[in-house]
């Protein structure tokens, strides 16, 4: 059974989840974002069919694995699809946004075809570990083609304040996710239990900076590129 | 025709850029996964698939 802490950080991305869809729907903006709104959507789905599975099957079973990993699967190159999104957007303005969706396809049959090759020697359970090592892979792709996008934001003085705080909330979500891993590998967890929340934590952050970018900020908002200022030696 | 070039280069790179990244990150860890969606706790994990 999930303790009190837990159903709390539910509840709470749960309700994130819901207020970035309906914030998206009541400002408009359900089709402009609509894989970001379909990722939120399927997360949300999956934690009901996650929450059920852990209640009746209790946290350490293999049916709550499997569901846990299979959804994660799913949600992740739903994540993958929500990047590319946002990157053609980011090049639409440089007529690239063909070539950046050609990148994309390439992008996941090549880390589906190494994922598979990776388990291809496993038989058994050879689903369940191709799943895993598909969405451990694609999560690494995310992560640099996040941080690429963010180079790109930079680089071409992006303006549109929407696109650019979601891009910058992806940043900071892998990250954190990388952060959590490396204290989960340093066994904090056993010291201290606050350590075992945090992933399920970061889970709340990307629907919520979603749903505040889309409530503070209209489409037409701009943000004032930095300038540069030579300073004479 | 070198634009398509350029989104296979650019594919092939960020590729090999990510499982360059996992296997710095995932060589001396003790547990076999790193992502994670959504808000639901974290399950006992999978055996590492060697």
């Amino acid at each position: 059974m999930p303790s009190g802490i837990a159903l709390a950080i539910w509840i709470v991305g749960m309700g994130a989840g819901v207020c970035f869809v309906t914030c998206s729907l009541i400002r408009g903006s359900f089709l402009r974002y609509f894989f970001l709104n379909l990722y939120v959507m399927l997360a949300l789905f999956a934690d009901l069919i996650r929450q059920a599975v852990l209640r009746f099957y209790g946290l350490d079973s293999p049916q709550y694995m499997y569901a846990y990993f299979y959804t994660d699967c799913l949600l992740t190159i739903t994540l993958f699809v929500g990047v590319i999104s946002l990157a053609s957007r980011v090049f639409a303005e440089l007529h690239l946004s063909r070539y950046v969706r050609l990148a994309a396809v390439l992008l996941l049959l090549g880390t589906a075809g190494f994922s598979y090759a990776v388990v291809a020697q496993s038989t058994d359970r050879l689903g369940t570990r191709f799943a895993v090592e598909l969405s451990q892979n694609l999560y690494f792709v995310g992560l640099v083609l996040t941080y690429l996008l963010w180079g790109a934001v930079l680089k071409l003085q992006e303006t549109r304040t929407r696109l650019v705080q979601m891009v910058l909330s992806l940043g900071l979500y892998f990250s954190a996710y990388a952060g959590s891993y490396a204290l989960l590998n340093l066994n904090l967890a056993v010291k201290f239990e606050i350590v075992q929340y945090l992933p399920p934590l970061i889970g709340c952050f990307l629907p919520i900076s979603w749903a505040v970018t889309i409530m503070r900020h209209t489409e037409e908002a701009r943000l004032t590129p930095a300038r540069l200022v030579a300073v004479p030696r | 025709m070198s634009r398509k070039l350029g989104a296979l280069a650019l594919a092939l790179g960020i590729l090999v850029g990510a499982m360059e990244l996992k296997t710095l990150l995932t060589t001396h860890s003790n547990t076999v996964v790193i992502m994670a969606n959504g808000v639901s706790p974290l399950p006992k994990l999978p055996p590492p698939s060697n």
